[in-house]
Protein backbone atom coordinates (compact mmCIF):
# COMPACT_ATOMS: atom_id res chain seq x y z
CA UNK A 1 0.00 0.00 0.00
CA UNK A 2 1.45 3.31 -1.15
CA UNK A 3 2.18 6.13 1.26
CA UNK A 4 -0.60 8.73 1.19
CA UNK A 5 0.17 12.38 1.76
CA UNK A 6 -2.85 14.54 2.57
CA UNK A 7 -1.98 18.01 1.40
CA UNK A 8 -3.01 21.36 0.05
CA UNK A 9 -0.08 22.98 -1.72
CA UNK A 10 -1.20 26.32 -0.31
CA UNK A 11 -0.04 24.97 3.07
CA UNK A 12 3.63 25.63 3.78
CA UNK A 13 4.26 22.48 5.83
CA UNK A 14 2.42 20.34 3.27
CA UNK A 15 4.74 21.63 0.54
CA UNK A 16 7.81 20.71 2.61
CA UNK A 17 6.62 17.11 2.92
CA UNK A 18 5.75 16.81 -0.79
CA UNK A 19 9.08 18.25 -1.91
CA UNK A 20 10.92 15.90 0.45
CA UNK A 21 9.11 12.88 -0.99
CA UNK A 22 9.82 13.92 -4.57
CA UNK A 23 13.48 14.68 -3.93
CA UNK A 24 14.06 11.34 -2.27
CA UNK A 25 12.14 9.22 -4.72
CA UNK A 26 9.57 8.19 -2.12
CA UNK A 27 6.62 6.56 -3.84
CA UNK A 28 3.48 8.31 -2.62
CA UNK A 29 -0.01 9.36 -3.56
CA UNK A 30 -0.91 13.02 -3.02
CA UNK A 31 -4.45 13.32 -1.70
CA UNK A 32 -5.55 16.89 -2.24
CA UNK A 33 -7.56 18.36 0.65
CA UNK A 34 -8.70 21.85 -0.37
CA UNK A 35 -8.50 24.22 2.62
CA UNK A 36 -10.42 26.95 0.79
CA UNK A 37 -13.32 24.52 0.39
CA UNK A 38 -12.98 23.57 4.08
CA UNK A 39 -12.32 19.93 3.16
CA UNK A 40 -9.92 19.64 6.09
CA UNK A 41 -12.94 20.06 8.38
CA UNK A 42 -14.89 17.04 7.11
CA UNK A 43 -15.57 14.04 9.38
CA UNK A 44 -13.70 11.87 6.86
CA UNK A 45 -10.54 13.90 7.22
CA UNK A 46 -10.90 13.94 11.02
CA UNK A 47 -10.42 10.18 10.88
CA UNK A 48 -6.99 10.85 9.38
CA UNK A 49 -6.12 13.86 11.55
CA UNK A 50 -8.42 14.77 14.46
CA UNK A 51 -6.61 18.12 14.70
CA UNK A 52 -8.02 18.89 11.22
CA UNK A 53 -4.80 20.32 9.84
CA UNK A 54 -2.52 19.59 6.92
CA UNK A 55 -0.36 17.76 6.15
CA UNK A 56 -0.96 14.24 7.40
CA UNK A 57 0.27 10.90 6.14
CA UNK A 58 -1.04 7.39 6.13
CA UNK A 59 1.59 4.69 5.69
CA UNK A 60 -0.15 1.34 5.74
CA UNK A 61 -2.03 1.42 9.03
CA UNK A 62 0.18 4.14 10.48
CA UNK A 63 -1.23 7.66 10.58
CA UNK A 64 0.83 10.70 11.45
CA UNK A 65 0.41 14.47 11.47
CA UNK A 66 2.63 17.51 12.25
CA UNK A 67 5.05 18.12 9.37
CA UNK A 68 8.27 17.96 11.39
CA UNK A 69 7.27 14.58 12.82
CA UNK A 70 6.38 13.44 9.28
CA UNK A 71 9.68 14.61 7.77
CA UNK A 72 11.63 12.81 10.50
CA UNK A 73 9.54 9.64 10.08
CA UNK A 74 10.11 9.61 6.32
CA UNK A 75 13.85 10.27 6.70
CA UNK A 76 14.13 7.34 9.13
CA UNK A 77 11.81 4.88 7.41
CA UNK A 78 12.54 5.08 3.72
CA UNK A 79 15.68 3.63 2.17
CA UNK A 80 18.34 5.62 0.37
CA UNK A 81 17.72 8.98 2.00
CA UNK A 82 21.03 10.86 2.29
CA UNK A 83 22.15 11.48 5.84
CA UNK A 84 22.29 15.28 5.44
CA UNK A 85 18.50 15.54 5.56
CA UNK A 86 18.38 14.21 9.14
CA UNK A 87 21.87 13.25 10.29
CA UNK A 88 22.50 10.22 12.45
CA UNK A 89 25.07 12.21 14.45
CA UNK A 90 23.30 13.04 17.72
CA UNK A 91 24.73 16.56 18.04
CA UNK A 92 23.89 17.57 14.46
CA UNK A 93 20.46 16.01 14.79
CA UNK A 94 19.82 17.86 18.07
CA UNK A 95 20.69 21.18 16.46
CA UNK A 96 18.20 20.46 13.70
CA UNK A 97 15.59 19.70 16.38
CA UNK A 98 16.33 23.03 18.03
CA UNK A 99 15.79 24.93 14.72
CA UNK A 100 12.55 23.06 14.07
CA UNK A 101 11.31 23.78 17.61
CA UNK A 102 12.31 27.45 17.42
CA UNK A 103 10.49 27.65 14.11
CA UNK A 104 7.09 26.79 15.64
CA UNK A 105 6.97 29.82 17.89
CA UNK A 106 8.96 32.12 15.67
CA UNK A 107 9.22 32.04 11.90
CA UNK A 108 6.08 30.00 11.28
CA UNK A 109 3.78 32.60 12.75
CA UNK A 110 5.00 35.58 10.71
CA UNK A 111 4.25 34.72 7.07
CA UNK A 112 1.16 32.82 8.27
CA UNK A 113 -0.42 35.89 9.90
CA UNK A 114 0.31 38.09 6.87
CA UNK A 115 -0.94 35.47 4.43
CA UNK A 116 -4.09 34.70 6.40
CA UNK A 117 -5.09 38.31 6.55
CA UNK A 118 -4.32 39.17 2.98
CA UNK A 119 -5.28 35.99 1.18
CA UNK A 120 -7.35 33.46 3.00
CA UNK A 121 -9.60 35.66 5.13
CA UNK A 122 -11.01 37.57 2.14
CA UNK A 123 -11.68 34.18 0.48
CA UNK A 124 -13.89 33.12 3.36
CA UNK A 125 -15.55 36.52 3.48
CA UNK A 126 -13.71 38.02 6.47
CA UNK A 127 -12.13 41.44 6.47
CA UNK A 128 -8.44 41.59 7.04
CA UNK A 129 -7.03 43.28 10.07
CA UNK A 130 -4.26 45.80 9.31
CA UNK A 131 -3.05 45.76 12.90
CA UNK A 132 -2.67 41.99 12.68
CA UNK A 133 -0.73 42.36 9.43
CA UNK A 134 1.56 44.94 11.03
CA UNK A 135 2.11 42.58 13.99
CA UNK A 136 2.82 39.76 11.55
CA UNK A 137 5.41 41.91 9.78
CA UNK A 138 7.14 42.82 13.04
CA UNK A 139 7.19 39.19 14.05
CA UNK A 140 8.53 38.13 10.68
CA UNK A 141 11.32 40.71 10.76
CA UNK A 142 12.39 39.60 14.21
CA UNK A 143 12.53 35.98 13.03
CA UNK A 144 14.38 36.78 9.81
CA UNK A 145 16.86 38.78 11.84
CA UNK A 146 17.51 35.74 14.07
CA UNK A 147 17.99 33.51 11.05
CA UNK A 148 20.39 36.03 9.48
CA UNK A 149 22.45 36.61 12.59
CA UNK A 150 22.37 33.22 14.23
CA UNK A 151 21.14 30.24 12.25
CA UNK A 152 23.14 31.42 9.22
CA UNK A 153 26.10 32.84 11.13
CA UNK A 154 28.54 30.13 10.08
CA UNK A 155 30.08 29.75 6.65
CA UNK A 156 27.77 27.34 4.98
CA UNK A 157 25.09 27.37 2.33
CA UNK A 158 22.43 26.21 4.75
CA UNK A 159 21.28 26.59 8.34
CA UNK A 160 23.68 25.65 11.12
CA UNK A 161 26.66 26.05 8.78
CA UNK A 162 25.67 23.02 6.72
CA UNK A 163 26.82 22.57 3.14
CA UNK A 164 23.89 20.36 2.34
CA UNK A 165 20.25 20.99 3.20
CA UNK A 166 18.40 19.37 6.08
CA UNK A 167 14.69 19.03 6.78
CA UNK A 168 15.01 22.27 8.76
CA UNK A 169 16.06 24.21 5.63
CA UNK A 170 13.14 22.78 3.67
CA UNK A 171 10.60 23.47 6.41
CA UNK A 172 11.67 27.06 7.09
CA UNK A 173 12.12 28.06 3.45
CA UNK A 174 8.68 26.72 2.55
CA UNK A 175 7.27 29.00 5.25
CA UNK A 176 9.03 32.07 3.88
CA UNK A 177 7.86 31.19 0.37
CA UNK A 178 4.31 32.02 1.49
CA UNK A 179 5.36 35.64 0.95
CA UNK A 180 5.50 34.97 -2.81
CA UNK A 181 1.79 35.71 -3.01
CA UNK A 182 2.47 39.33 -2.07
CA UNK A 183 3.39 42.04 -4.55
CA UNK A 184 7.07 42.07 -5.33
CA UNK A 185 7.50 45.45 -3.72
CA UNK A 186 6.15 44.13 -0.42
CA UNK A 187 8.08 40.88 -0.60
CA UNK A 188 11.30 42.77 -1.36
CA UNK A 189 10.64 45.22 1.44
CA UNK A 190 10.19 42.36 3.92
CA UNK A 191 13.10 40.18 2.76
CA UNK A 192 15.46 42.78 1.31
CA UNK A 193 17.31 43.65 4.52
CA UNK A 194 18.38 40.02 4.94
CA UNK A 195 21.00 39.15 2.33
CA UNK A 196 22.08 35.86 3.88
CA UNK A 197 18.44 34.78 4.15
CA UNK A 198 17.84 35.59 0.47
CA UNK A 199 20.93 33.60 -0.53
CA UNK A 200 19.92 30.68 1.67
CA UNK A 201 16.43 30.59 0.13
CA UNK A 202 18.07 30.44 -3.29
CA UNK A 203 20.45 27.70 -2.15
CA UNK A 204 17.59 25.60 -0.81
CA UNK A 205 15.59 26.14 -3.97
CA UNK A 206 18.54 25.08 -6.15
CA UNK A 207 19.18 22.00 -4.03
CA UNK A 208 15.53 20.98 -4.23
CA UNK A 209 14.78 21.85 -7.86
CA UNK A 210 12.97 21.08 -10.10
CA UNK A 211 10.56 19.84 -7.45
CA UNK A 212 10.74 23.02 -5.36
CA UNK A 213 9.56 25.25 -8.21
CA UNK A 214 6.97 22.74 -9.38
CA UNK A 215 5.38 22.43 -5.94
CA UNK A 216 5.42 26.21 -5.45
CA UNK A 217 3.73 26.98 -8.79
CA UNK A 218 0.43 27.24 -6.95
CA UNK A 219 1.59 30.37 -5.14
CA UNK A 220 2.43 32.10 -8.41
CA UNK A 221 -1.03 31.23 -9.74
CA UNK A 222 -2.63 32.77 -6.65
CA UNK A 223 -0.48 35.86 -7.02
CA UNK A 224 -1.45 36.27 -10.69
CA UNK A 225 -5.11 35.80 -9.88
CA UNK A 226 -4.95 38.50 -7.20
CA UNK A 227 -3.18 40.90 -9.53
CA UNK A 228 -5.77 40.30 -12.27
CA UNK A 229 -8.62 40.85 -9.82
CA UNK A 230 -7.08 44.12 -8.69
CA UNK A 231 -6.61 45.30 -12.24
CA UNK A 232 -10.22 44.51 -12.97
CA UNK A 233 -11.26 46.37 -9.84
CA UNK A 234 -9.13 49.38 -10.80
CA UNK A 235 -10.67 49.39 -14.30
CA UNK A 236 -14.17 49.23 -12.86
CA UNK A 237 -13.44 52.24 -10.70
CA UNK A 238 -13.25 54.35 -13.84
CA UNK A 239 -9.94 54.02 -15.56
CA UNK A 240 -7.13 51.87 -14.29
CA UNK A 241 -4.13 53.58 -12.89
CA UNK A 242 -0.79 52.53 -14.26
CA UNK A 243 0.60 52.78 -10.72
CA UNK A 244 0.31 49.50 -8.91
CA UNK A 245 0.77 50.38 -5.25
CA UNK A 246 2.00 47.60 -3.01
CA UNK A 247 -0.97 45.86 -1.40
CA UNK A 248 0.22 46.27 2.17
CA UNK A 249 0.88 49.97 1.62
CA UNK A 250 -2.64 50.43 0.31
CA UNK A 251 -4.11 49.49 3.66
CA UNK B 1 33.12 18.14 32.50
CA UNK B 2 29.67 17.91 34.03
CA UNK B 3 26.55 18.72 32.03
CA UNK B 4 25.30 22.22 32.83
CA UNK B 5 21.59 22.98 32.78
CA UNK B 6 20.70 26.67 32.67
CA UNK B 7 17.31 26.96 34.29
CA UNK B 8 14.81 28.92 36.27
CA UNK B 9 12.36 26.56 37.98
CA UNK B 10 9.60 29.07 37.26
CA UNK B 11 10.03 28.05 33.59
CA UNK B 12 7.93 25.04 32.63
CA UNK B 13 10.32 23.66 29.98
CA UNK B 14 13.27 24.11 32.37
CA UNK B 15 11.47 22.02 34.98
CA UNK B 16 10.88 19.23 32.47
CA UNK B 17 14.62 19.04 31.73
CA UNK B 18 15.59 19.09 35.42
CA UNK B 19 13.10 16.38 36.35
CA UNK B 20 14.28 14.25 33.43
CA UNK B 21 17.89 14.53 34.59
CA UNK B 22 17.02 13.66 38.19
CA UNK B 23 14.75 10.73 37.30
CA UNK B 24 17.42 9.25 35.02
CA UNK B 25 20.36 9.80 37.34
CA UNK B 26 22.09 12.16 34.90
CA UNK B 27 24.91 13.98 36.63
CA UNK B 28 24.48 17.72 36.06
CA UNK B 29 25.00 21.15 37.52
CA UNK B 30 21.96 23.42 37.69
CA UNK B 31 22.91 27.01 36.82
CA UNK B 32 20.11 29.18 38.12
CA UNK B 33 19.10 32.15 35.96
CA UNK B 34 16.42 34.23 37.60
CA UNK B 35 14.02 35.42 34.89
CA UNK B 36 12.42 37.93 37.27
CA UNK B 37 15.85 39.56 37.67
CA UNK B 38 16.35 39.45 33.85
CA UNK B 39 19.45 37.27 34.18
CA UNK B 40 18.49 35.53 30.95
CA UNK B 41 19.04 38.83 29.12
CA UNK B 42 22.71 39.27 29.99
CA UNK B 43 25.42 39.20 27.31
CA UNK B 44 26.99 36.25 29.17
CA UNK B 45 23.88 34.16 28.80
CA UNK B 46 23.47 35.24 25.16
CA UNK B 47 26.74 33.33 24.57
CA UNK B 48 24.99 30.20 25.78
CA UNK B 49 21.64 30.89 24.12
CA UNK B 50 21.35 33.83 21.71
CA UNK B 51 17.57 33.45 21.82
CA UNK B 52 17.82 34.43 25.52
CA UNK B 53 15.40 31.79 26.75
CA UNK B 54 15.50 28.96 29.22
CA UNK B 55 16.41 26.18 29.43
CA UNK B 56 19.73 25.62 27.68
CA UNK B 57 22.43 23.03 28.24
CA UNK B 58 26.17 22.91 27.79
CA UNK B 59 27.63 19.42 27.50
CA UNK B 60 31.37 19.75 27.08
CA UNK B 61 31.67 21.99 24.05
CA UNK B 62 28.15 21.29 22.85
CA UNK B 63 25.50 23.93 23.51
CA UNK B 64 21.81 23.32 22.95
CA UNK B 65 18.54 25.14 23.58
CA UNK B 66 14.82 24.37 23.07
CA UNK B 67 13.61 21.92 25.72
CA UNK B 68 12.28 19.24 23.36
CA UNK B 69 15.61 19.13 21.53
CA UNK B 70 17.38 18.94 24.92
CA UNK B 71 15.17 16.12 26.22
CA UNK B 72 15.77 14.10 23.05
CA UNK B 73 19.54 14.76 23.18
CA UNK B 74 19.72 13.63 26.81
CA UNK B 75 17.62 10.52 26.14
CA UNK B 76 19.94 9.55 23.27
CA UNK B 77 23.28 10.49 24.82
CA UNK B 78 23.22 9.38 28.42
CA UNK B 79 23.50 5.73 29.38
CA UNK B 80 20.78 3.90 31.23
CA UNK B 81 17.88 6.12 30.14
CA UNK B 82 14.90 3.75 29.86
CA UNK B 83 13.51 3.32 26.34
CA UNK B 84 9.98 4.46 27.27
CA UNK B 85 11.16 8.06 27.60
CA UNK B 86 12.04 8.25 23.90
CA UNK B 87 11.43 4.87 22.25
CA UNK B 88 13.74 3.51 19.60
CA UNK B 89 10.71 2.20 17.69
CA UNK B 90 10.21 4.63 14.78
CA UNK B 91 6.41 4.59 15.00
CA UNK B 92 6.23 5.27 18.72
CA UNK B 93 8.93 7.89 18.42
CA UNK B 94 7.12 9.64 15.56
CA UNK B 95 3.92 9.84 17.59
CA UNK B 96 5.85 11.41 20.44
CA UNK B 97 7.31 13.94 17.98
CA UNK B 98 3.80 14.80 16.82
CA UNK B 99 2.62 15.47 20.40
CA UNK B 100 5.68 17.62 21.11
CA UNK B 101 5.15 19.59 17.88
CA UNK B 102 1.42 20.04 18.55
CA UNK B 103 2.28 21.26 22.03
CA UNK B 104 4.23 24.33 20.81
CA UNK B 105 1.25 26.02 19.21
CA UNK B 106 -1.45 24.47 21.35
CA UNK B 107 -1.01 23.69 25.01
CA UNK B 108 2.07 25.82 25.70
CA UNK B 109 0.63 29.31 25.12
CA UNK B 110 -2.44 28.67 27.33
CA UNK B 111 -1.13 28.53 30.91
CA UNK B 112 1.59 31.08 30.07
CA UNK B 113 -0.96 33.64 28.85
CA UNK B 114 -3.18 33.17 31.89
CA UNK B 115 -0.48 33.49 34.56
CA UNK B 116 1.49 36.32 32.99
CA UNK B 117 -1.63 38.45 32.77
CA UNK B 118 -2.81 37.71 36.28
CA UNK B 119 -0.81 36.32 39.17
CA UNK B 120 2.67 36.86 37.64
CA UNK B 121 1.92 40.28 36.15
CA UNK B 122 3.39 42.28 39.08
CA UNK B 123 6.58 40.15 39.06
CA UNK B 124 6.99 40.69 35.32
CA UNK B 125 6.26 44.41 35.59
CA UNK B 126 3.11 44.08 33.50
CA UNK B 127 -0.40 45.35 34.07
CA UNK B 128 -3.17 42.89 34.94
CA UNK B 129 -5.01 42.07 31.75
CA UNK B 130 -8.21 40.15 32.36
CA UNK B 131 -9.16 40.11 28.67
CA UNK B 132 -5.86 38.51 27.70
CA UNK B 133 -6.25 36.04 30.56
CA UNK B 134 -9.73 35.17 29.35
CA UNK B 135 -8.36 34.53 25.85
CA UNK B 136 -5.70 32.34 27.44
CA UNK B 137 -8.42 30.40 29.25
CA UNK B 138 -10.32 29.76 26.03
CA UNK B 139 -7.13 28.61 24.36
CA UNK B 140 -6.26 26.36 27.29
CA UNK B 141 -9.70 24.76 27.33
CA UNK B 142 -9.48 23.95 23.64
CA UNK B 143 -6.09 22.30 24.20
CA UNK B 144 -7.18 20.36 27.27
CA UNK B 145 -10.17 19.14 25.33
CA UNK B 146 -7.87 17.84 22.58
CA UNK B 147 -5.66 16.10 25.14
CA UNK B 148 -8.72 14.52 26.76
CA UNK B 149 -10.27 13.33 23.50
CA UNK B 150 -7.29 12.64 21.24
CA UNK B 151 -4.02 12.15 23.08
CA UNK B 152 -5.63 10.31 26.01
CA UNK B 153 -8.33 8.52 24.04
CA UNK B 154 -6.74 5.08 24.36
CA UNK B 155 -6.70 3.10 27.59
CA UNK B 156 -3.31 3.95 28.89
CA UNK B 157 -1.99 5.87 31.85
CA UNK B 158 -0.07 8.25 29.64
CA UNK B 159 -0.38 10.05 26.32
CA UNK B 160 -0.78 7.96 23.18
CA UNK B 161 -2.18 5.02 25.14
CA UNK B 162 1.17 4.20 26.68
CA UNK B 163 1.67 2.66 30.09
CA UNK B 164 4.98 4.33 30.78
CA UNK B 165 5.73 8.05 30.54
CA UNK B 166 7.62 9.63 27.67
CA UNK B 167 9.30 13.01 27.33
CA UNK B 168 5.99 14.23 25.90
CA UNK B 169 4.14 13.49 29.15
CA UNK B 170 6.80 15.30 31.17
CA UNK B 171 6.87 18.33 28.88
CA UNK B 172 3.10 18.80 28.68
CA UNK B 173 2.40 18.15 32.37
CA UNK B 174 5.06 20.67 33.42
CA UNK B 175 3.25 23.23 31.29
CA UNK B 176 -0.10 22.51 32.92
CA UNK B 177 1.53 22.70 36.37
CA UNK B 178 1.99 26.45 35.80
CA UNK B 179 -1.69 26.68 36.72
CA UNK B 180 -0.67 25.81 40.30
CA UNK B 181 0.16 29.50 40.62
CA UNK B 182 -3.54 30.32 40.44
CA UNK B 183 -6.01 30.14 43.31
CA UNK B 184 -7.28 26.59 43.80
CA UNK B 185 -10.78 27.54 42.75
CA UNK B 186 -9.52 28.92 39.43
CA UNK B 187 -7.27 25.94 38.81
CA UNK B 188 -10.11 23.55 39.60
CA UNK B 189 -12.49 25.45 37.36
CA UNK B 190 -10.03 25.21 34.46
CA UNK B 191 -9.01 21.56 34.92
CA UNK B 192 -12.14 20.14 36.51
CA UNK B 193 -14.01 19.31 33.28
CA UNK B 194 -11.15 17.08 32.14
CA UNK B 195 -11.07 13.94 34.28
CA UNK B 196 -8.66 12.00 32.08
CA UNK B 197 -6.28 14.97 32.05
CA UNK B 198 -6.38 15.20 35.85
CA UNK B 199 -5.65 11.49 36.19
CA UNK B 200 -2.82 11.69 33.67
CA UNK B 201 -1.22 14.59 35.55
CA UNK B 202 -1.34 12.49 38.70
CA UNK B 203 0.11 9.47 36.88
CA UNK B 204 3.00 11.54 35.54
CA UNK B 205 3.64 13.02 38.96
CA UNK B 206 3.70 9.57 40.56
CA UNK B 207 5.99 8.16 37.88
CA UNK B 208 8.57 10.88 38.53
CA UNK B 209 8.37 11.20 42.31
CA UNK B 210 9.95 12.54 44.41
CA UNK B 211 11.70 14.75 41.87
CA UNK B 212 8.50 16.10 40.31
CA UNK B 213 7.26 17.53 43.58
CA UNK B 214 10.68 18.78 44.61
CA UNK B 215 11.22 20.69 41.36
CA UNK B 216 7.71 22.13 41.53
CA UNK B 217 8.04 23.44 45.10
CA UNK B 218 8.96 26.84 43.67
CA UNK B 219 5.43 27.26 42.34
CA UNK B 220 3.93 26.79 45.81
CA UNK B 221 6.29 29.43 47.21
CA UNK B 222 5.53 31.80 44.33
CA UNK B 223 1.78 31.27 44.86
CA UNK B 224 2.02 32.03 48.58
CA UNK B 225 4.05 35.16 47.84
CA UNK B 226 1.60 36.36 45.19
CA UNK B 227 -1.27 35.76 47.59
CA UNK B 228 0.41 37.89 50.26
CA UNK B 229 1.18 40.65 47.74
CA UNK B 230 -2.39 40.67 46.48
CA UNK B 231 -3.79 40.80 50.01
CA UNK B 232 -1.52 43.75 50.67
CA UNK B 233 -2.71 45.46 47.49
CA UNK B 234 -6.31 44.78 48.45
CA UNK B 235 -5.68 46.17 51.93
CA UNK B 236 -4.13 49.32 50.46
CA UNK B 237 -7.03 49.80 48.05
CA UNK B 238 -9.84 49.24 50.51
CA UNK B 239 -8.26 50.57 53.73
CA UNK B 240 -8.30 47.32 55.64
CA UNK B 241 -8.15 43.79 54.36
CA UNK B 242 -11.19 41.58 54.06
CA UNK B 243 -10.77 37.96 55.00
CA UNK B 244 -12.61 36.70 51.90
CA UNK B 245 -10.23 34.81 49.62
CA UNK B 246 -11.94 35.33 46.29
CA UNK B 247 -10.36 33.63 43.33
CA UNK B 248 -7.56 35.84 42.04
CA UNK B 249 -8.92 36.05 38.53
CA UNK B 250 -12.28 37.24 39.73
CA UNK B 251 -10.64 39.87 41.90
CA UNK B 252 -9.23 41.74 38.92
Amino acid sequence: MKLKVYADRMSQPARAVIIFCKLNGIDYEEVRVDISKLQHLTPEYSEINPMKQLPAIVDGRFKLFESHAILIYLACSYPGIPDHWYPADVCKRSEIHSVLDWHHSNLRRGPGIIYQNIISMPVIGRRFNPEAVAEGEKFLSASLSKIESFWLKDKGQFLLGGNKPSIADLSLVCDIMQLEVLDEADRDRLLGPYKKVEQWIENTRSAANPHFDEVHKILLKVKEKRQNLRLKGANNEGGGSAMKKPLLSRI
Amino acid sequence: MKLKVYADRMSQPARAVLIFCKVNGINYEEVRLDIAKRLHLTPEYAEINPMKQLPAIVDGRFKLFESHAILIYLACSFPGVADHWYPADVFERSKIHSVLDWHHSNLRPGPVTIVRNTVLAPVLGRPFNPEAAAEGEKFLSASLSKIETVWLKDNGRFLLGRNQPSIADLSLVCDIMQLELLEDSDRDRLLGPYKKVEQWIENTRNATRPHFDEVHKILMRAKAKARRQNQQLKGENHGGGGSDMKPLLSRI
